[in-house]
């Protein structure tokens, strides 16, 4: 079951952060809401929420890269690794709009 | 694609660098499938094809692409601008009617007027079901949906009539939900906004 | 004992019953993979038929050959069939004959679930079938857009039947999921590790995880809207505090899943058949299983890029935009690491071979538009339009269809045991391949065009009618090939010659046995050490035969196998398998009967087919497992295991935690449902919140408390915090009397109609387990009965104070 979580957990991760971060600029964007405009708190909100994420994604390639859980199988070990980094370029790069695009419109 | 209006143009122009680079890229692939195939069997470098062709290749392709499309995008939206006119369309099972905020009370059904030259947010709602609003010569659509505004930017470059439909199906009389919109010059757009033409 | 007279005492033990009765009573994964794919096939004719229905009426402009109110049916029931009823149940049905045979076991982990949830698809299939020749089926489109699907729209009964008949149909979806799941972590040949598993079984583990987690939205969106159609409660209507917009989120968190649910089989299939093909072994192994991995999760994170012209900021369109361009690398991995196995070996140019090049050529188009349609200014342009129904046809049929196909002919050696002898094959695809691109090469151009999908019929002088013509044409040209390809698969499994054993050469175990296969797959089950145990023990086919490897030895009389460790993959436990019985099929027509009941609006049948449900579900756990305990039986090999009735992890354990996956995503997707409302919807807040007082509150806590005090405090404490948070639950839905108000109270309604649920199930399984100890059961065989009974009450005490916190959290804050 671990050998699962390893493979499992990294895109699991970014597919947490990723939505959370939509629902989040979704919300700032609600009229209900009314933190809009692109000058307002709303994007550094985004900006932090989307470093947290980053930073998470490091965190998780440096716990699977120190035997934090000692995996037997090489293949395994080396599948998580890669999906590990997988997920932290999917994470730079899906989010790459909160730096590039206008905010509510 | 006989774009009409700004935002059209900018998609036809998308449209065509997407379909060169496809067809490049198909037929890259294509050849490298041919070559692949006569090739006398023997090892062949994992990483060459894995790394250098299945992940290189494709991300930096794309990101030329997504950085492409967003600033069009971008371009796109409707932002606040001094010569920009406001109008309302509001579907229905199977009709559309649409206001004028530099007319306020005046309605027409079914034909959208707009003045030519010059952008034109119209702000699309439903009082039934799904619909979509659509003019493809002038540019992309925007959904209708009941109990939401969505605002869409249109301009047309020069006066004329414009076929539009909805594009969201809406049942047995989808086909026919069609609307036009006219865009006048300068003169017939004044003049529509004191009532002097239908 | 020697091989003919142990395949003759394993034949007796494994077999179905004689004759046309063997079809309902049978349990066997053969059969019923092969009932499953005739099923689909014919599903897939059906569909076909719609299909040219649509094309003989867009042939000409101004056609009257079908008005709007047939043609509406007709689209809407060729998607709905040929997702719902083809492509799923074909791939169930491919995983389920072929799974125990690559991982060299004997059966699925739960034969009688695979008949019942055949049978669930048979009834629920028939269900949509009778709706379409009766002229009411469905006309909304295949995805269902509320307002008009729901009452506004359609207040007929057809959307009800695509509501609840595709509902019944996903219960085979789901518990063949399960079933592959627990199959392929638990049921591999000793010693096959989860690196050495055949590329399938990744691809099959892979797919089945995401139906988990895929799947439950579309079942939730369902019944929301089924609740909404026939009580009233208003999820998707806006004056009362619903929002349209919803469904749409629900819909596509299952739909663009679903398309790799679709994708991934296939893939799986050509990774295993093109090594063969091209006489080499497959290129990056870890690569792929990677890449097949990052597509599965990434497609969760794309279902936006369905709702471009939704009116969402565009911000949040770019970061699914982003996401959407991403989901291409992991697909190029896998085109280059094929292109590269190619190239490292000698490829022949076979039939399978050829639907392998239809496929190549077909899915890298589908792949490049489906790239263009990513970029979100494009997507503006072209949604809703022909160009969106060539893209999705060239990924659907490019991507599944044809390399299903190859399938197909690579193993009909293996589903028949004679060798493909008429060359129908050849003219078949030809056929199929040109008539194919010619119906949808030039239909993206129509959508360029300004071409609808949905529309009945068109005007001339739009520059439409040449190409909708020439599709038309080319659409029959590929009808002809299918009904060829039909012909040349009955006809070759009738009459052709016998073939050899292996005649691929290839090096998986599904080839280590006679064919076609016995009942019993391997007379013994083999010690595995590699991905391609056949390339290195040629000779594993006869000792298999021998009876050398494990379980050879048929004196026990009954249908077992082995159950390995998951990581380790040493033998752990002896599973015995139950016999052919009735009651998988008498359990889904009492199912099949519920949910008639709510079609047809005759409440009093719903509740009477739910005991009967319940009745056959006691039935059937009844009949698990041995009072007394046998101890370790020897299995061969030297080894002596326990039967999995003893363990305290048997694979229904298992199951019932994959079922929790899929039980908890519907949970999420319900919470998801409720915070989208609440922050997003016009029309909120409520009128009125819910304010529970401090009487209910104790109540929760106590009944919560009592529930989590688990196992150790014994059965009767669990359950009596069971009942406390059950009548927590009616109590609180006295503070929200009438769900039809608002959302928020049909919220809370679900919400705690999904606790009590979950609580009726679980004084269910507390009262079994007494009861089987009463019955004289030893604390050895209730153990693995036990730790089940807990997993639930557990989860369901956990979702209970979340439900708690979401009823009564906004009315405290307001």
């Amino acid at each position: 079951m671990s050998s699962l979580l390893r493979i499992a957990l990294p895109l699991t991760l970014w597919l947490a952060s990723f939505s959370a971060i939509y629902g989040l600029q979704g919300l700032l964007c609600s009229s209900r809401w009314a933190l809009a405009g692109d000058n307002l708190p709303g994007r550094g909100l985004l900006i932090a929420a989307a470093a947290l994420a980053i930073l998470l994604q490091v965190a998780l390639i440096l716990a699977l890269r120190a035997s934090v859980w000692p995996e037997s199988n090489a293949v395994i070990r080396h599948i998580s690794l890669g999906l590990g980094v997988v997920a932290l370029v999917s994470t730079l790069w899906t989010l790459i709009p909160v730096v590039a695009v206008s905010h509510c419109l | 694609m006989h774009p009409a209006g700004p935002a059209a143009a900018v998609i036809a122009t998308l449209w065509w660098v997407l379909l060169i680079g496809a067809t490049l890229i198909f037929l890259f692939v294509a050849g490298l499938f041919a070559w692949a195939w006569r090739r006398p069997a023997g090892p062949a470098n994992v990483r060459r094809y894995v790394i250098g062709l299945g992940l290189a290749f494709p991300l930096t392709v794309l990101a030329a692409l997504l950085a492409y499309g967003l600033v069009v995008g971008e371009r796109l939206l409707p932002r606040a601008a001094p010569d920009v006119v406001s109008v309302t369309a509001e579907a229905r099972q199977w009709a559309w009617r649409f206001g004028y905020d530099d007319a306020p009370g005046r309605e027409t059904q079914g034909i959208l007027h707009i003045p030519a030259g010059r952008p034109v947010d119209v702000a699309i709602t439903t009082v039934d079901v799904v619909h979509s609003f659509w003019v493809p010569r002038l540019a992309g659509k925007l959904d209708a949906v009941p109990g939401h505004v969505n605002t869409l930017r249109i301009e047309a470059f020069a006066p004329g009539r414009y076929a539009g439909v909805s594009a969201e199906f809406s049942g047995p009389g989808y086909r026919a939900h069609r609307f036009e919109v006219i865009a006048h010059d300068a003169q017939g757009w004044q003049a529509f906004l004191t009532g002097e033409t239908p | 004992m020697n091989a003919l007279r142990r395949h003759r005492a394993l034949t007796r033990i494994w077999a179905s019953d004689p004759g046309w009765k063997g079809w309902f009573t049978t349990v066997n994964h053969t059969d019923l993979g092969r009932m499953f794919l005739a099923t689909a096939a014919f599903f897939f004719v059906v569909g076909g038929i719609l299909a040219m229905l649509i094309r003989a009426q867009l042939a000409t402009p101004r056609s009257a050959f079908l008005g709007p109110e047939h043609y509406n049916q007709i689209f809407t029931m060729h998607g709905t069939i040929m997702m719902f009823l083809f492509a799923i149940p074909f791939f169930e049905g491919l995983a389920v004959y072929l799974l125990p045979k690559l991982l060299g076991t004997r059966d699925l982990a739960f034969p009688r679930l695979t008949a019942y949830g055949f049978w669930c698809y048979v009834f629920g299939g028939a269900m949509m079938i009778f709706a379409l020749l009766a002229g009411i089926a469905p006309d909304s489109g295949w995805f269902m857009y509320p307002p008009l699907s729901s009452t506004l729209g359609a207040p007929g009964i057809n959307p009800d039947f695509w509501l609840i008949g595709i509902t019944f149909v996903e219960i085979s979806a789901i518990s063949a999921a399960v079933e592959i799941t627990v199959t392929v972590l638990r049921y591999r040949a000793p010693g096959m590790r989860l690196s050495q598993m055949p590329i399938f079984a990744w691809y099959a583990l892979v797919t089945a995880v995401m139906i988990l987690t895929g799947f439950p939205p579309l079942i939730l969106g369902s019944i929301l809207l089924e609740l909404e159609r026939a009580f009233g409660m208003p999820f998707f209507q806006v004056a009362a505090g619903g929002d349209a917009l919803l469904w749409q989120h629900l819909f596509w968190l299952f739909g663009h899943p679903e398309v790799y649910i679709i994708f991934l089989p296939a893939a799986g299939a050509i990774s295993t058949i093109l090594p063969v093909m091209a006489r080499t072994r497959l290129m990056g192994y870890g690569w792929i299983v990677a890449a097949a991995v990052s597509l599965a999760v990434l497609s969760f994170g794309l279902w936006v890029h369905h709702m471009f012209t939704t009116g969402i900021p565009h911000m949040g369109l770019a970061f699914f935009s982003a996401a959407s361009t991403l989901v291409a690398v992991p697909t190029a991995v896998q085109i280059f690491a094929w292109i590269g196995t190619l190239a490292t070996g000698s490829p022949r140019l076979h039939l399978p071979m050829l639907w392998l090049l239809a496929f190549f050529a077909t899915f890298v188009i589908g792949g490049l538009t489906g790239v263009m349609v990513a970029i979100v200014p494009f997507d503006w342009q072209v949604h809703d339009t022909y160009f969106i129904v060539a893209h999705l046809h060239y990924v659907l049929v490019g991507g599944f269809v044809f390399p299903m196909l190859a399938a197909l002919y690579y193993w009909m050696p293996h589903f028949t045991g004679r060798r493909t002898y008429f060359k129908l094959g050849t003219t078949a695809f030809w056929l199929v391949f040109t008539g194919f691109h010619g119906t949808f090469l030039l239909l993206h151009w129509a959508g360029l065009l300004g071409m609808r999908r949905r529309i009945d019929s068109f005007e001339p002088g739009q520059g439409w009618e040449l190409i909708n013509l020439i599709a038309s044409v080319s659409g029959f040209v590929m009808a002809i090939g299918f009904a060829l390809v039909l012909v040349d698969v009955v006809v070759n499994a009738m009459v052709a010659i016998r073939g050899s054993r292996d005649p691929w050469g290839a090096g998986t175990l599904e080839w280590a046995m006679p064919t076609p296969s016995a009942a019993y797959n391997f007379a013994s089950l083999p010690q595995v050490s590699s991905r391609d145990p056949l390339y290195d023990t040629p000779d594993l086919p006869a000792q298999l035969a021998r009876g050398e490897g494990y379980l050879g030895d048929p004196a026990r009389n009954r249908r077992e196998t082995l159950a390995i460790d998951v990581a380790s993959a040493e033998p752990r436990q002896i599973v015995v398998f139950p016999g052919n019985t009735l009651l998988p099929i008498w359990m889904a027509a009492i199912t099949g009967l519920f949910f008639l009941g709510m079609l047809l609006k005759t409440y009093w049948l719903v509740p009477i087919s739910a005991v009967g449900v319940i009745t056959c579900a006691l039935i059937w756990v009844w009949s698990l497992g041995r009072r007394r305990p046998e101890g370790r039986l020897p299995v061969g090999r030297g080894l002596s295991l326990a039967t999995a009735a003893e363990a305290a992890d048997p694979p229904g354990w298992w199951g019932s935690l994959f079922l929790l996956l899929a039980d908890g995503t519907f949970f999420g997707a319900l919470l998801f449902g409720y915070a989208f409302l609440w922050t997003v919807a016009p029309n909120w807040p409520p009128p009125a919140y819910a304010e529970p007082g401090p009487a209910l509150l104790l109540l929760v806590a106590l009944g919560a408390g009592l529930a989590l005090a688990g196992p150790r405090a014994g059965h009767w404490v669990v359950a009596v915090g069971s009942l406390l948070l059950g009548a927590a639950g009616i109590a609180a839905l006295f503070l929200v009397p009438d769900p039809s108000a608002h959302a928020y109270d049909a919220t809370v309604w679900v919400l705690v109609g999904y606790g009590l649920l979950h609580h009726a199930v679980c004084l269910l399984m507390i009262a079994v387990v007494a009861a089987r100890r009463r019955a004289g059961h030893s604390a050895a065989t209730t153990r693995g009965a036990e730790r089940v009974s807990h997993l639930w009450s557990r989860y369901t005490a956990l979702t209970s104070l979340v439900i708690a916190a979401a009823v009564g959290l906004p009315g405290a804050l307001t």
